[in-house]
C-alpha cells in the first residue's frame, strides 16, 4: 500500500482500508501518452478515473475560440466523476499534457458494488462529495478573479 | 492582541516623514504592467548602512505626486541596490513607471515587520504567493539559497492570473536547481500554456508536507491567504507557524496616520508581515 | 516688598484681576495666549490678550446634537465646559507643511520647516482635555517614532488648567478617571472662586509666570471652598460609562447586531472624529508649482470615517458605514489600550454634543452590552 500511496491524493486516502481494497480490484491502469485525449466532452461516461502520474488537462471547447483549458489534475486527483451521476455524460473534455498513466473503474461495475456492498457506496459517495465540494470552491476563487 | 515579529530600529529617528534621495539604476520588466526599478541611495554612507530585512518594505515618494509603500524584493545580502517590484496601479506607482535610469526619487524606510528568522537548523519553509505576492518573499527565497543547508525542505507553490502575469519566470531554474521544489499555476491559461491550471491552493494538493518543523509563509490577494491557510490548517500546521503579509492604506508608514489599522494592529509598525495565530480573530472579517 | 515666588506644589489664593497680571508675565516671555472666547455662538479656543476676551458670565448647555450658550448674571470667567475645539488644533495642527522639495542642478534640495516652533500658553483646560494632551503624546512623541513638530511644539507649551465647576450633560469625565479635578500635567491649575482663584502651582515655569502677582498661601476654608467646587461638577455628571469590561465586550461582538442600528442612523459626517480631543488621523496632500520644480507636503487631518480612508487598489476596506461607525467605536475604547496602554477615551463629550444626530457613544456601547455575545 505505501507505493501506491503517493497518488491516493485525498480521494482514495479517504477511504476505509476495506473500501480501498474492493475499488483497486475493480480498475485497472491506463497508459497515455503525451497530446492524447482521454475522452470527449459529450461521450458516455463509461469510467472514473484517478491520475497516478502525470498531468490532465480538463478542457471546455468553445466556439471560435477552440479548446480552453479551465483546470489541470495531477497525481491524487479524481477528473471524472460523471460515470457515477446521471445523465453519465462527460462535461468536459480530457487531454493527457504530459506522459500520463491513470487508474479506471468502469461507472457500471462501481455502482452494482454500491448496490450490493452499500456500506461500500455510502463511503464512495462520501469522498466524492468531498472531492466535488473542494472542486467548487476552487472554481469560485477562479470566477471571483482574484487577481483582478 | 498584538503580534509578530518585532521591527528593527527605526530609520532617521530625527524626522521620519522626509525622505532620502535615492538614483535610478535599472529597471527590468517582469510581466505585464509590472517592472522591478533597481535603486541607490544618493549619499554613500546612506547606501553603505542601510539594510533591511525580508518582507519590509520603503516608502517611495515623487515630489508633488506622492508616496507609496512598497515592499523590497532584492536580495538582502547585497542592501547597497535595492529592488522594488511595482505594479501600475494608481497615480503614484504610474509616475514611477515613468522615470528612467538615473532618475531620482525619494526613499524612506525600511518599515515594519520581517518574515520570521528561522532558528531551528531543518526547518522546512513552505512559502506560498499568488501574483505581485512573490515580490515579498523574494528576499526569503534567495536567503534561503544563500543557506541552503540551514534549512529542510522548500516549496514554493505560486500562482497568477494567467503566464504573462508571473513574476521572475527567468529566475524558477536556478531556484529548481538551488534544491526549491516550485509549483506553478495560472488561473486562465492561454493557448501556449502547458502548466497546472488552477487557483494558487489547489497547489497543495500536488505536494506532500510534514506538519512537524514547517513554517509557512503567504503573501498574495487577501481571499488566496484565507485559503491557503485554510489547506496549511488541513494539513495540520499549527497557527503560530503560518504567517501572512497584508496591506492597507499608508500615508505615514511610522505609525501617525492611522490609516493603516487593522484591528489593533497598525500594517506599518507590527505588519506587515504578521503571524496568523495573532491575528486569527480579525482576518477574513468582512469590512473589517 | 516684592512677593517672592511661591513654590511648587503650593496653593495660593489671588485676587481674579491677577489673572491678567499672569498673562502679561507669559506674553512678556514670548508665549501666544490660546484661550476660550465666545464666537459664533460657541466657547472657540483662540489668541487672547487678555480677561476680557474670556466667556465671563457665560455658560453652556450640552445634550446630544445640541449645543446652547446662555448668559448669565454670574462673574465667573471659567464657567463653560468645552467647546468644539480642542487643544489639538494647536498641538496636532489640522494643516501643516511637513517639507518642500526644490528641483535644482540637476537634483533636489529638501527644505524642512524653519524657525522655532510656536510658544503657546493654554489658558483655561479642563481635565479631560489636559487627559487627552497626554493621550495625543502617547501616539505622537511615546511610541516607536516620534513627531519632531508635535514634540517641539509640546515642549514649549505652557498649560494654565482651570477645575470645573459645572458639567454638562454630556460629560462623562468621572467614568474615564479623567476629571473633573485636575490632578497633574499644568503649570498651574486654577480653581474659580466667586472671589478668588485659587492657584496650585505645577511646576517651576508656573511659579515664575505668579511674578508680580500679590498672592497669599491658600487657607483651609479656601481649599475647602476649592473642594466644593469641583463636587459641584461631579455631581452634575449624569452620564455613565462602564469601562471594567471593555475591550473585550467590543472585540467579542464585533458582528453584534447593533453596529447597523447605530449605521442607520449614522452619517459618516466625521464631526465626532474632528471635535475629539485625541483623534488624531492624518494624510498627506502634495502640490506643485506649475514648472514641477517645487513642490510642497502638507499633513492634513482626516477621519477614519472618509470613505477613502481605507482605500487600497480596488476598492475601500470599509465600504459601509456600519464598518467605518465600527472602526471608530473599537478604536477608542477597545485597540486604543493594546496599541498606547489606556482608553482613547477621555469623556469630554464633544461627539455626543456635536453629532448631528445626536449618537451617544456611552448609549451604544450599552446597547452591545446589553445583548452581548459572551
Amino acid at each position: 500500500m505505501a507505493e501506491q500511496a503517493h497518488w491516493f491524493g485525498s480521494f482514495l486516502a479517504d477511504l476505509s482500508p476495506r473500501a480501498q481494497e474492493k475499488l483497486l480490484a475493480l480498475g485497472e491502469n491506463f497508459q497515455y501518452p503525451e497530446g492524447e485525449t482521454i475522452f470527449h466532452e459529450g461521450d458516455p461516461s463509461l469510467h472514473l478515473y484517478v491520475v497516478k502520474t502525470g498531468q490532465v488537462a480538463i478542457e471546455v471547447h468553445i466556439p471560435s475560440k477552440g479548446r480552453r483549458t479551465i483546470m489541470t489534475a495531477g497525481p491524487g486527483d479524481l477528473f471524472s466523476w460523471s460515470a457515477l451521476v446521471e445523465p453519465r455524460i462527460e462535461t468536459a473534455s480530457a487531454r493527457a499534457t504530459q506522459a500520463t498513466e491513470a487508474f479506471g473503474v468502469k461507472g457500471g461495475l462501481l455502482m452494482d458494488l454500491c448496490r450490493e456492498d452499500p456500506e461500500f457506496g455510502f463511503e464512495l459517495y462520501r469522498a466524492l462529495a468531498e472531492v466535488i465540494s473542494s472542486r467548487l470552491i476552487a472554481t469560485r476563487l477562479q470566477l471571483i478573479d482574484v487577481f483582478a | 492582541m498584538t503580534t509578530a515579529s518585532p521591527t528593527l530600529e527605526v530609520p532617521y529617528p530625527a524626522d521620519p516623514m522626509l525622505p532620502r534621495l535615492a538614483t535610478i539604476r535599472g529597471i527590468k520588466p517582469e510581466a505585464y504592467g509590472i517592472s522591478t526599478f533597481s535603486m541607490a541611495f544618493v549619499d554613500p554612507d546612506e547606501r553603505a548602512r542601510y539594510r533591511f530585512q525580508p518582507g519590509q518594505f520603503n516608502m517611495l515618494y515623487l515630489p508633488g505626486v506622492g508616496e507609496v509603500a512598497i515592499s523590497v524584493s532584492s536580495d538582502p545580502g547585497e542592501p547597497e541596490t535595492l529592488g522594488h517590484t511595482v505594479r501600475y496601479a494608481g497615480n503614484v506607482t504610474r509616475a514611477i513607471g515613468r522615470l528612467k535610469p538615473g532618475d531620482v526619487l525619494g526613499v524612506r524606510g525600511p518599515y515594519g515587520s520581517h518574515w520570521p528568522a528561522i532558528s531551528r537548523p531543518g526547518t522546512n519553509v513552505v512559502i506560498v504567493a499568488g501574483g505581485i505576492g512573490l515580490a515579498p518573499l523574494r528576499p526569503v527565497i534567495l536567503s534561503v539559497l544563500r543557506h541552503r543547508d540551514d534549512y529542510g525542505r522548500v516549496l514554493l507553490l505560486y500562482g497568477a492570473r494567467t503566464p504573462a502575469d508571473l513574476l521572475y519566470t527567468g529566475e524558477f531554474d536556478k531556484w529548481r536547481e538551488g534544491n526549491i521544489d516550485l509549483h506553478v499555476t495560472v488561473d486562465l491559461a492561454d493557448e501556449n500554456w502547458r502548466g497546472q491550471v488552477g487557483v494558487v491552493p489547489q497547489l497543495f494538493y500536488r505536494v506532500r508536507m510534514d506538519h512537524k518543523n514547517t513554517i509557512v509563509m503567504t503573501c498574495g490577494p487577501e481571499i488566496m491567504m484565507r485559503f491557503v491557510i485554510y489547506e496549511a490548517l488541513a494539513r495540520r500546521i499549527p497557527k503560530d507557524r503560518i504567517y501572512i503579509s497584508m496591506e492597507r492604506n499608508m500615508k505615514c508608514a511610522v505609525g501617525f496616520c492611522g490609516h493603516c489599522q487593522f484591528g489593533p494592529t497598525f500594517i506599518c509598525k507590527q505588519g506587515p508581515v504578521l503571524n496568523f495565530a495573532a491575528i486569527e480573530p480579525f482576518f477574513g472579517r468582512e469590512d473589517f | 516688598m516684592t512677593p517672592s515666588l511661591p513654590r511648587i506644589a503650593a496653593s495660593v489664593a489671588v485676587p481674579k484681576a491677577a489673572l491678567q497680571q499672569v498673562f502679561e508675565n507669559l506674553r512678556g516671555e514670548g508665549f501666544s495666549l490660546i484661550g476660550p472666547t465666545v464666537r459664533d455662538g460657541a466657547v472657540v479656543l483662540e489668541e487672547i490678550d487678555g480677561m476680557d476676551d474670556l466667556p465671563q458670565g457665560w455658560v453652556d448647555e450640552q445634550n446630544p446634537g445640541q449645543y446652547r450658550l446662555k448668559k448669565t448674571r454670574e462673574s465667573q470667567y471659567f464657567g463653560c465646559s468645552v467647546g468644539p475645539q480642542s487643544w489639538k488644533r494647536y498641538l496636532h495642527p489640522p494643516r501643516l507643511g511637513l517639507f518642500s522639495v526644490e528641483k535644482s542642478n540637476g537634483g533636489w534640495v529638501f527644505h524642512t520647516p524653519k524657525g522655532p516652533p510656536p510658544h503657546y500658553a493654554f489658558i483655561g483646560v479642563h481635565a479631560c482635555d489636559l487627559a487627552a494632551i497626554a493621550v495625543q503624546d502617547r501616539v505622537l512623541i511615546g511610541s516607536e517614532f516620534r513627531d519632531p513638530q508635535y514634540a517641539a511644539r509640546r515642549e514649549h507649551v505652557f498649560i494654565l488648567a482651570a477645575n470645573c465647576g459645572h458639567a454638562t450633560s454630556s460629560c462623562f469625565c468621572t467614568s474615564m478617571k479623567t476629571g473633573p479635578k485636575v490632578t497633574g500635567g499644568f503649570d498651574l491649575a486654577l480653581t474659580e472662586l466667586p472671589d478668588i482663584f485659587l492657584v496650585e502651582i505645577g511646576s517651576e515655569a508656573g511659579s515664575e509666570m505668579m511674578r508680580g502677582i500679590q498672592w497669599e498661601a491658600a487657607t483651609a476654608f479656601d481649599l475647602s471652598r476649592a473642594g466644593r467646587v469641583t463636587q459641584r461638577a461631579e455631581k452634575l455628571i449624569s452620564r455613565q460609562l462602564q469601562t471594567d469590561d471593555l475591550p473585550e465586550l467590543l472585540y467579542e461582538n464585533l458582528e453584534h447586531a447593533h453596529w447597523d442600528e447605530v449605521a442607520s442612523r449614522c452619517l459618516s459626517c466625521a464631526n465626532c472624529t474632528m471635535v475629539c480631543p485625541t483623534c488624531f488621523c492624518t494624510t498627506v496632500e502634495d502640490s506643485t508649482n506649475l514648472q514641477g520644480t517645487a513642490s510642497d507636503r502638507i499633513s492634513v487631518a482626516d477621519s477614519c470615517f472618509n470613505r477613502d480612508f481605507s482605500h487600497v487598489h480596488g476598492g475601500n476596506i470599509r465600504p459601509s458605514i456600519k464598518s467605518r461607525y465600527r472602526q471608530w467605536l473599537t478604536h477608542k475604547l477597545a485597540s486604543w489600550h493594546d496599541q498606547f496602554g489606556s482608553s482613547g477615551c477621555v469623556g469630554c463629550g464633544r461627539c455626543i454634543t456635536w453629532c448631528p444626530v445626536g449618537i451617544e457613544i456611552t448609549e451604544e456601547v450599552n446597547s452591545i452590552r446589553a445583548k452581548a455575545v459572551r
